[in-house]
This record gives C-alpha cells, structure tokens and sequence, in this order.
C-alpha cells in the first residue's frame, strides 16, 4: 500500500554561473509514499524549490542535473525526452507556485486556462473540438466548485486580477488538479496569503488529498504548516537533506542542531518566558564548498568530527540525520 | 523614449566600497565595452574633423572649376588622387565638402540639443518642483508640442521663417525641448518627495538652492543619456531639411543637400550622393552606438 | 469599456486639438506676406476692392475674431482657396490624401511583418547569431537617414537592375476606376492583375524606406518584451501544465509580449506621417506629403496650414488609439 509514488536517489543539481558552479542540490535522496503528505523545510538556498524543479525537468540553463536518479512510479525521469515530459507534467505530476498572482497569465481568463490544462491532458473528453471544449468548461466549474470558490459559474471568465490572493491560490490548485495527478507539489502555497487564509488553503489541500488519494509534497519554510499537515518531513540545508522522519517524531525530538534552532526560534504563545534563539551565522556559499558539516560555524554542538564530510545515518525507520551526534543506532551522544 | 522613472543616485555620491564617485564608476563601466570606445573614437574623430576642417580639407569646398567637374573617385578610370571622392557638378571637391558639410551637421545638432536641453532642463525642473500652476502650463504646453509630427512642425516654422542656420536651430529647438523636460520633470517630481529634499527644506534652504543642489545632480545622468540619443536624431533631421531644401542654404556644403544634388547624376555619378549620405550614417550610427553604451553604463539595472 | 467612458477620453482631447489650432493660427499669423497681395499676385485692384476682399477673408477682423472665424471654418473643411491650384484647399489636399494613407499603411505592414517574428525569435534565441544580427540591424536601421537609403534602393534596384520602377505610383494603362482610392486594394477589386502588379512594383521601395526605422524601433520593443515575458513566473506555471514550448509561446508569451509593441507602433505611424514628406520626395509619389514641401517653395500658405493642422490632429487621435488599444490589451488596465 505504501508504495513510494516518487523517489529521489542522490541527486545533484548545479548551476554553472559566471561567478562559478553553484551546487544548489547536492546529493538528495528521499522517498514519497502513496497518499502521504510530505513536507520539505528550509530556508532560501536550501535546495528545496530546486529539488523539485529538477522532478518536473524544469530546471533551466545554466542549470543541469549532474547526477542521480529520479523515479516516478518506477521510473527514471533523469534524461527523460521532452515530449514524454510533457506528458507527465500537469497530468501525472502537478506543481502550484508561491505567487498566484504572477503565475497566472494576466491576459486569460481563469477558466481559460483551467480549461487548457483539460485540453491538453484530460482524456476522458470526447466529441469534436467544441464538445470538448464545453465538456471542459464544465469541468472546469467543478473544479472550482471544488476548491472552493464561490459563485463559481459566475465567476468563469473573470481575470486573475479581480479574484484575491487566497482564490487566486486555489484556482492555481484547481488548474494543477484538473487532470487529477498522482503527485502535487506545492511550493511555498501559504507563503503569499494571510494567515487566516493560510489555514484554508491548507485544509483544502489536505481535504482534496483525502478524497483522490493523492500523494503531495509541501514545499514550505514554516514548519508550523509542517507540523499540522504533514505525514512526514525533510529538512534541507545548503543543498542537502540534514534531517528526515515522521512529522510527529521529528517535532518532538530533532536530532539535528539546525532542526532544533528552528524549532527554537519559534514564539512560543504557551510560554512567554522563553527567549527565541535565533540561529547565528548565515547560509556557505555554495560555490565554494569544503568536505564537511555545512552547518559547522553556526553550530553550537560541533566537534572535530564535524570538519570531514558527513553523511546520513538512519536512526530508525525512516528516520535519519546528516550529524556526527547521532550514532547510527539511534541515540544522540 | 521611455523615461526612467526610477530614482538615480546622485552621480557625485560617493561610493563607500571604492572611494569613487559613481559617476566615475559608470564612465569606467561605459569605457570597459570595446565597441563604445570604437564608436566614440569615431564620433570623437568627426568632431576633430569638423573644427579642423580648415586645415584637413584639401581643397576649398566651394571651389568651382568646371573642368574638373563629375569627376569619378580616385580608384576609378579618370579620377585625380587629389580630388579623392571625385567631384560634383560644379567641380568641387567631393571630399572637402563632406568635411565641411561636418561643420554644419555637428553645429546644428549640438546647438539644438544645447538650447533644446537648458530650456528642458529650466522648464522640467520648474514644473515638477514648483508645480501647481506653473506644472499644469508647461505640461499643457508640452501636450500640445507633442501633438505635431516633428518634422511637419519643423518645416511648417521654417515656411514661415525662411531657411537658414538660425531659423533650422530654432524650428528644430522648439519641439525639441520638450523631450528633455519631459524627463526632467519625470525625475524631479520622483525626487522632490524624497525625504533629503525636506531636510533641506525644514533646515532653511530656499527653493533655488534646493533645486539646483539637490535634484539637479539627480537628472544629470538620464538628462546625459537622452541628449546623447536625441542628437542623432536631430542630426538625421537637419539632413532631412537640408534633403529637401530647406536647411542651409547653398553654397554651404550640408551633407542632405549634397545628397539632393546627387539625385540628377544618380544613373552614372553614383558617388555623389553615395558618399555624403555614408558620412551621415557613420556619424549617426556611431552617436547611436554611444549613447547605447552610456545607457547601459548608467542605467542602475544592468549592474549589480 | 463603456461609450461613456470612451467619449469623456475623447473630451479630454479637446484642449489638446484646441492648442494645436491655436498655434497653427498663431503660425498664419506670423507668416510674412499679406495673403490678399499672395492672391492676387500681379493683378491691380481697386483700393474698393480690396478692402472688400480682405473683410471676405476675414483679415479686418480682431485676432481672436479671426481665429473663431478659423476653428469655425476648419470644421466644415472650408481652408480657404490654394493659391498655386485656384482651387479649394480641401479638395486639394483629398486628391493627394489616398496615395499617403495607401504608402503609410503599406508601411506599416512592412513594419509589423518584418519586426514582430524577427524580435520574437531575437527573444527566443538569446544572444545568437541571429539575435546580433537582428540588433545590429536595428540599430543601422535607426541611423540610416530615409532620403539616402531611398536614393540608394532606386540606384541600386530600378537604375542597375531594371527590376523596379524609378519612381511615381503607377505606370501608364495602370489606371483603375476607383473604389477605396487605394490602388492596390481597387486593381485587385477591379480585377485587374496587371495593374495591381503595377502598383505593387512602384509602392515597394518607398514603403521599405519609409518602414524601416519603425521596423527597427518595433523589433527593439518586441525583443525586449518578449525577453521579460519569458522571464515571468506564468510562463514557468504553464510548462509545468506540460504545453508544448511552441504553444507556450504563442499563447502565452506572446500576448503579452505584443502590448507594448502594438502600442509603440499605434505612436510611431504618426512619426510615419513626418517621414512621408522625404520619402515622398525621393520618389516622387504623389502623395500629401510631396504637396506640403511644394507648396512651401511657392509659398502657398493656406495649404500648408491645412496640412499641418491635419497632421496634427491626426497625431492626435493616433495617439488617442494608441491609449485605448492598451487598455483593451491589458485586461488590468481600466480605462
């Protein structure tokens, strides 16, 4: 049943600058399973948005995968011919951007371009092409219906400019659902809106999930959205995974010191005493970049064992940490 | 042309990293492209030529020796190495008038655009510094200049005038200002309400002090790029009226109505009109290459 | 868009068109001569005679009489009578008026065709060969003065080649009963293919020479659009939709990209109407533009005043178009 719908095995994403080869991904690996939501944390430069750019064969020049290799359902989309590409894009895999405003085209109408994603993919439409294209509409009113916009019909030929930042977002959803993908990732879906709004959003994602069956990954840099809707989290660093595991279980006890300043830094509305950490230091260049900890210098529990290059350790059952703490059997020192 | 409407730095700030002033560090970037330097070499070589015509040409533009007349160049069957681009119809030296004609194209474009700028200038700052009803009577003004195609003002002024060096550098000045007070209006408005504009204000300082210290070093650099753009143009304007008469008058060697002579000789005196006409490209096109590079080098967006 | 809405923009022009005829009277006024001595030339008068002539044409009366007399009249297309052709400046300046709007369109058509690929491929293909030769291009196309590349076409392609007619818009047995008054469209009306191919041949070098600046003016904005666009987030949203890239580009890119372009042209045809002077010139079309720079070496005064105020209310309203089409274009933009 858990089947992994998409697996990442080492892979390396650069990017070849004028100032030098930037690293943006180096060596990832991770897993989505069937149904779950997984969550990919960290800040900007972590790697996450490039990791998964590079799923969907949209990483651009200078930019290229290295190494590695990436499954969907099986199989290796590393070196896959563009034209297959295109037919797993918004069909099998959907992505949904950070700004709706600026990812819907200004100049089409929402239902336009819902309906084109149906158009292109969706093969349950028959007849010519007029039949189609109502068969479409209707569509894509369900669509909306569905993630919630109100007044749906009315509002099919409205401009994304006269809709708000949070139906923006969902018809952004709508647009990446219509095909019903088997994988949605979403990138940073509550960063733009309002916190109330967050909260809806989210919810619909994780309703719409329930109901198809679909397997998301949430890109995000708030591990707040995390701990709420996600089965299973990553934590990226400079380009790699530091830290994996259940949602649950990564919360209440990280075992990564960068994981645990980010779970310091957060207010605390329970306790008013307690003074936010921040994490000293800033993110390495990721040109210039040494065989060791990448967190070394802001670290307040390295050693000398940190300064060589460091390398997942699984503590358990999909558990694991990129931390010289942590012994493999499972116990911080 | 698209006025920038972003504020510039002030061009004598100077910069913390390099001790240099940015207008330095933007002349360093403008003279780091090869073909700017190119092309200003070439620019810079016309204007030699222009001042020292008297000494370069080799003979007197306005020499007519009908012996020598429709002479072919220097290369070809039947032309004289001393009259090296052949001669025209009266026998005058090719050569030496195209680099006379040089004088009248690089006076006139620099007279209109010197005139046209210190009007803009005055009248840009004024409205977007004073505003009220002095910005509402300049704009109309401006909106109602903008409401004639150029040349059709231009020789509508000069029908009226009569041809001749004053009258072209007037009809071409008179609708060209308004293209740098457009832009200076631009920036002095974006600038006036920034708050280094207030301190000043609030510390006493009265409303010319203020305009010529603190917004017009402001404008230089876009006032810069927009002369050195518009003086092509206003190059291809004067030949243009020169083309069909109604620039300065003959004898003076202009190089468009050295091309309009050319016409009637076009079947077998190619080089009469070809020559003048190359010269007006050359010169055009290495100002347009220029001020390009003086866009890129000022321009806060390409470098960063 | 509401008529409402299109009719007080409209309204707004109103001050502007106003100005403009303030100064072109502003222009008559200061006009040298006295154009009851212009008319009649070298007739003698009666001192009775004259004065009646001068309070017809209105010139006993105060300035601003005169100019309400001017405003009043150029609406109904009364300019008072061309002294070169004895006849009503209104009628003078139609006969002439097809021949410009047939190489002004025609033109334009040369523009839009040749600089919207080639700025969109500019775009595409970033810094390519063709991408250099286009901005090369474009920039000698800026500095190339119109008359000599005119007199350099007719060297090269009708006094070498023999292959294009020296100049004037039709030959001989070209002559086709008019419909729109645009030859090319009335030969092909009429049938006639011989002339059409006639009128083609004579129109093709001075629309060349007269589009090629804002072809290069166009290309710039085109290639520059389209290189902004391509860098926006929507086009990334709809490759990760799985369109195809040519798709992408004309659908979405393209639209956009086209705003500024479309706009810019809508402005630059009114700078066509000052080339067409030139132009019409070294061709010898015969054309408005040609009669405006005839007219100024006889000094015939009352035309060239129509002229220009008909050139500059129609670079009014071009602007005003070029307005509204960006407003119809970018659904953002409300009127």
């Amino acid at each position: 049943m858990n089947k992994p719908v998409l697996e990442i095995e080492n892979l390396k994403t650069c990017f070849d600058t004028r100032d030098g080869m930037v690293t943006a991904v180096d060596g990832v690996s991770l897993k989505v399973n069937q149904g779950e939501c997984l969550g990919i944390v960290g800040e900007s430069g972590s790697g996450k948005s490039v990791t998964f750019a590079s799923v969907m064969g949209l990483v651009k020049k200078p930019g290229f995968i290295a190494e590695g290799e990436i499954r969907f359902e099986g199989r290796n989309l590393v070196g896959l011919d563009a034209n297959e590409y295109r037919n797993l894009r918004g069909k099998e895999i959907a992505m949904t951007m950070q700004d709706a405003l600026t990812a819907l085209n200004p100049a089409y109408t929402v239902s336009d371009q819902i309906i084109e994603a149906l158009l292109e993919h969706d093969e349950t439409l028959t007849g010519s092409k007029r039949q189609k294209f109502r068969q479409a509409r209707d569509k894509a009113v369900e669509m909306m219906d569905l993630v919630g916009i109100p007044a749906a019909k009315s509002r099919l030929d409205d401009y994304p400019h006269q809709f708000s930042g949070g139906m923006r977002q969902r018809i952004m959803i709508a647009i990446a659902l219509a095909c019903r993908p088997t994988l949605l990732i979403a990138d940073e879906p509550t960063t733009a809106l309002d916190v109330t709004i967050q909260a809806q959003v989210l919810e619909l994602i994780a309703d719409i999930q329930d109901k198809l069956g679909m397997s998301v990954v949430l890109i995000t840099h708030d591990l707040g959205v995390v701990a709420e809707f996600c089965d299973r989290v990553i934590v990226m660093y400079a380009g790699q995974v530091v830290e994996s595991g259940p949602t649950r279980e990564v919360i209440d006890n990280p075992q990564h010191p960068y994981t645990q300043g980010l779970l310091n830094s957060i207010p605390r509305l329970s306790d008013l005493k307690h003074r936010i950490e921040p994490i000293m230091g800033t993110v390495p260049d990721l040109i210039q970049l040494s065989p060791q900890c990448r967190f070394l210098g802001r670290c307040t529990q390295s050693t000398e064992a940190c300064s060589s290059s460091v390398d997942m350790r699984e503590i358990g059952e999909g558990r694991g940490v990129r931390c010289t703490l942590v012994s493999p059997a499972g116990e911080a020192e | 042309m698209s006025a920038q409407n972003a504020v510039q730095p002030s061009l004598f700030n100077i910069g913390s990293a390099t001790g240099e002033t940015l207008l330095m560090r933007n002349l360093k970037l403008f003279a780091s492209s090869k073909l700017s330097v190119f092309f200003s070499a070439i620019t810079l070589a016309f204007i030699i030529m222009a001042i020292a015509a008297p000494l370069i040409a080799p003979h007197d533009p306005n020499e007519a020796d009908l012996f020598l007349r429709l002479l072919p160049p220097a290369w070809m069957e039947g032309g004289e190495f001393s009259y090296f681009l052949g001669t025209d119809a009266l026998g005058r030296d090719v050569l030496s008038r195209i680099i006379y004609g040089s004088r009248v194209s690089i006076f006139i474009g620099a007279a209109v655009i010197l005139v046209a700028t210190t009007i803009g200038v005055l009248a840009g700052l004024a409205a977007g510094f004073l505003r009220g009803w002095v910005d509402i009577g300049i704009s109309r003004l401006v909106d109602i200049l903008l409401g004639f195609p150029y040349l059709i003002f231009a020789i509508a002024l000069i029908a009226m005038t009569g041809p001749g060096l004053q009258n072209i550098i007037l009809a071409l000045a008179y609708k060209e200002w308004v293209i740098p007070c457009r832009v200076v209006r631009g920036e002095t408005l974006a600038t006036a309400n920034l708050e280094y504009v207030e301190a000043a204000h609030a510390l006493g300082a009265g409303k010319w002090y203020i305009m010529l210290r603190e917004i017009l070093p402001n404008i230089l650099s876009p006032v810069m790029v927009v002369s050195t753009v518009r003086m092509a143009h206003v190059i291809i304007l004067e030949a243009s009226l020169s083309f069909l008469g109604l620039g300065v008058q003959p004898p003076t060697a202009s190089w468009g109505s050295m091309v309009a002579d050319g016409r009637s000789y076009m079947l077998d005196e190619w080089w009469l009109s070809t020559f003048p006409g190359l010269a007006i490209l050359l010169l055009v096109l290495s100002i347009n290459v220029v001020s390009q590079g003086l866009r890129d080098a000022f321009d806060p967006k390409f470098h960063d | 868009m509401s008529l409402g809405k299109l009719i007080e923009r409209l309204a707004q022009l109103i001050p502007v068109l106003l100005g403009v005829s303030v100064i072109v009277f502003v222009m008559m006024l200061a006009t040298p001569g006295d154009p009851v001595d212009i008319m009649l030339g070298d007739q003698q008068v009666t001192a009775e005679i004259e004065q009646a002539l001068r309070h017809d044409m209105g010139l006993d009366l105060p300035a601003h009489e005169r100019f309400i007399k001017f405003v009043g009249n150029a609406l109904t297309g009364n300019f008072g009578l061309s002294y070169y052709h004895r006849q009503p400046v209104m009628s003078v300046i139609a006969s002439r008026l097809p021949a410009t709007i047939e190489l002004s369109l025609v033109a334009l058509i040369f523009a839009l065709v040749v600089s919207i690929p080639l700025g969109v491929l500019a775009a595409v293909k970033k810094n390519s060969i063709l991408d250099r030769i286009a901005t090369v291009s474009s920039l000698f196309g800026v500095s190339l003065p119109g008359f000599w590349f005119g007199i350099l076409l007719i060297m090269f392609f009708a006094v070498n080649l023999h292959i294009l007619p020296v100049s004037g818009r039709a030959g001989f047995g070209s002559e086709v009963e008019p419909i729109t008054h645009l030859l090319l469209i009335d030969s092909l009306l009429r049938g006639r293919f011989d002339a059409f191919s006639d009128a083609l041949s004579h129109i093709i070098l001075p629309a060349i020479t007269l589009g090629l600046p804002m072809a290069s003016i166009l290309m710039r904005v085109t290639r520059t659009s389209m290189l902004d666009v391509l860098d926006r987030d929507y086009i990334t949203f709809a490759e990760a939709k799985g369109l195809s890239r040519t798709k992408i580009l004309i659908k979405h890119a393209l639209k956009n990209a086209l705003i500024p372009t479309v706009t810019v042209a809508a402005i630059e045809t009114g700078s066509l109407l000052g080339g067409n002077m030139v132009v019409e010139t070294v061709f010898g079309w015969p054309g408005l533009g040609r009669l405006v720079v005839e007219s100024i070496f006889v000094r015939n005064y009352p035309l060239i005043q129509a002229a220009v105020l008909f050139y500059a209310v129609t670079y009014v309203l071009l602007n005003f178009v070029a307005d509204i089409l960006y407003t119809v274009l970018n659904p953002r933009v409300k009127l």
